[in-house]
């Protein structure tokens, strides 16, 4: 008998070099965040990127989008102008929420990197969260998944394309002004 | 007998409003008592529930409530309660159902609210009569081309007659062209800290904050594409001038307008409004045929801000409908909806909806902003000395202007007056007796005289 395949992979596992150098590319980015490097942040992503964060609906499980009339909303749905058209607002200094500074500290684990059809675009999983503090005591964590597709350019990679699916139906938060 | 002195609460001539409105635990209570269980609130609109069996929900005040398109298309609404036990009947915030079945114990209830089915009923009843064991209706649930409204009160005026004069203004999104409005997807959903007063009237009427308070987002918006508008909404690219030519706030007891009349300014913030402007233009001269003149040529197409007495905000250029939801004294919750012709070709309407998202969404680029202060002016009053003070809201009292539409007009957008009608109409309605007291109040003398 068949040996039972256990692991319900996305697609090949990438090599493990290949692996490290995505996951080494992921805290790098997540560091050039909470550190408000948003130019930095900005030469990682592809001039193609898209950038989307859909509403979580709690509905039944047979009435789930695609089965009925009702069109998903993306709480973002951006392209690389929208992106850089928010990292411009963080650098006004005139968002007063976040004057003293905003504290962001992205820890991001269980990445998977796996290889798809085109050689040197590899679709990664992983888990983040996300701490947001500001003020005395406002403090809030986020925890999702992110689903990437991230290009080896030979000098280094881009992200592609983001989809993030934060399990938050009622967004407990004054905003969700932050990249995840 | 109130225990409330509300002409102290809220001073109108004064226009002073006691800290304490926002904090008072007590008085809170009260709100969802007077407001709450007698005003009419918006509940949703056709397009979301356009099939027997579509339901959605949504609360009045902290009520949980199911609003549902029935077998026979009557569209009816219900306290999101089991007349069994009171667990929830329906944990799913919309979709398609025959029946709501309480997880508790099963018992069934069809879409028009009757008792159904209870399990084991022969054996275990002896004479249950089901037909007095029906979800508990809302009083009175009637629409307004398209929009969707309930009241827990039995008695009192009918929609058409709360909504008054400012079914003029809403007649401009949701009878623009024939196919009327649709509500684009699932809402925005936030809770924030603070008291649900402040972003009711911040949203209607406060003009003043935009340049200030969304600065940082004010020097990016629109930028994109044709290009960032030397004055968006009146407002200086230096954020130092400011042209309201033209520009008005209105009251319509209880309700309020604001708008830029120019006819075109609602598409200010968008990074590439060409095809909302052209289907707006394409459509101008069917609306000022169906609408007349001033509607169509003034209103159609600005900025306007139409707010719904206590919680409904429809914003007309941003394009967003907004209902504000108390959750306590000290906290809201918002839903935040597209909204867009329903005859607009489907490029108009993804614009719209991204927008939405860009600028009042979640993660709006403006959005973010206010919490700060909503949670600053309901929290500082825990404070007993801070909660003795009074806000104050004074500008342009007395400015009158000539305006051929319904309501009292007052010049400018950034003027206050929209927000100290709300709180005038929140101290009416408080200290109202009977529902009839609450509606189509003479505007405050002062403000016309």
């Amino acid at each position: 008998m068949a040996k039972k395949k256990i692991i319900a992979a996305v697609g090949k596992d990438t090599d493990m070099e290949t692996g490290y150098r995505i996951e080494r590319f992921l805290a790098a980015e997540a560091r050039a965040l909470d550190e408000e490097r948003y130019d930095d942040w900005l030469a990682m992503l592809d001039e193609s990127v898209e950038y989307k964060l859909p509403i979580l609906n709690n509905v039944y499980r047979r009435n789930r989008v695609g089965n009925t009339t009702f069109r998903e909303t993306m709480i973002y749905d951006e392209n690389f102008d929208k992106l850089k058209q928010r990292a411009a607002r963080e650098d006004t200094g005139m968002v007063w929420l976040n004057d003293p500074v905003t504290h962001h500290i992205r820890t991001i684990t269980n990445i998977e990197s796996f290889c798809t059809d085109e050689s040197s675009v590899y679709d990664v999983r992983s888990k983040f969260t996300l701490l947001r503090s500001r003020r005395n005591r406002d403090r809030v964590s986020h925890t999702g998944t992110r689903q990437d597709k991230v290009k080896d350019t030979g000098e280094g990679f881009k992200i592609l394309s983001r989809i993030i699916y934060l399990p938050e139906r009622v967004i407990v938060d004054k905003n969700l002004n932050m990249f995840f | 007998m109130s225990k409330f002195d509300y002409k102290q609460l809220i001073d109108h001539d004064a226009m002073l409003q006691s800290r304490s409105i926002f904090w008072d635990p007590d008085i809170y209570q009260e709100e969802l008592k007077q407001i709450f269980n007698r005003c009419w609130l918006f509940l949703g609109h056709e397009s979301q529930i356009p099939d027997a069996g579509d339901f959605l929900r949504t609360y009045m005040g902290e009520d949980d409530v199911i609003v549902v398109r029935g077998e026979d298309q009557e569209v009816r609404a219900f306290l999101n309660a089991c007349s069994h036990r009171g667990n929830k009947v329906c944990q799913a915030e919309w979709g398609k159902t025959k029946a709501f079945t309480c997880s508790y114990h099963g018992w069934a209830f069809d879409t028009s609210g009757k008792l159904a089915a209870v399990p084991l009923e022969e054996v275990i009843y002896d004479n249950l009569d089901r037909s007095k064991l029906g979800l508990v209706p809302v009083a009175r649930v009637q629409t307004y081309k398209g929009m969707i409204f309930g009241t827990f009160a039995e008695q009192g005026p009918d929609l058409l007659e709360y909504l008054g004069d400012a079914a003029y203004y809403l007649d401009v999104v949701l009878d623009a062209s024939p196919e009327g409005m649709e509500l684009i997807g699932s809402p925005f959903r936030v809770e924030i800290t603070g008291n649900w007063k402040l972003p009711v009237e911040n949203a209607i009427g406060d003009g003043y904050h935009v340049a200030w308070a969304h600065a940082g987002a004010m020097r990016v918006v629109g930028s994109i594409g044709q290009g960032r508008s030397e004055s968006v909404l009146g407002i200086g690219k230096d954020n130092g001038g400011l042209d309201s030519s033209g520009q008005i706030q209105v009251t319509l007891p209880p309700h309020t307008i604001l708008s830029t009349l120019d006819g075109q300014s609602g598409y200010a913030l968008y990074d590439n409004p060409g095809p909302c402007i052209e289907f707006t233009e394409q459509k101008r001269p069917s609306v000022v045929d169906r609408l007349g003149e001033v509607r169509g040529n003034q209103l159609y197409g600005s900025e306007t801000h139409m707010g719904i007495f206590p919680n409904l905000q429809i914003i007309q250029g941003l394009n967003l409908l907004r209902v504000i939801h108390p959750k306590g004294p000290g906290s809201f919750e918002v839903a935040t909806y597209a909204m867009a012709d329903k005859s607009a070709p489907d490029e108009v309407k993804e614009i719209i909806v991204k927008h939405v998202g860009q600028t009042f969404g979640t993660a709006g680029l403006l959005e973010g902003d206010d919490g700060d202060f909503t949670e600053a002016i309901t929290h500082s009053a825990d404070g007993y000395a801070t909660r003795q003070m009074k806000g104050w809201l004074g500008m342009g009292k007395g400015r009158k202007i000539d305006w051929e539409g319904p309501g009292d007009a007052s010049p400018g957008i950034v003027n206050e007056l929209c927000q100290r009608e709300f709180y005038l109409q929140w101290q009416k309605t408080m200290m109202a007796q009977s529902v009839s007291e609450i509606l189509q109040q003479p505007s405050a003398d002062e403000e016309v005289s």
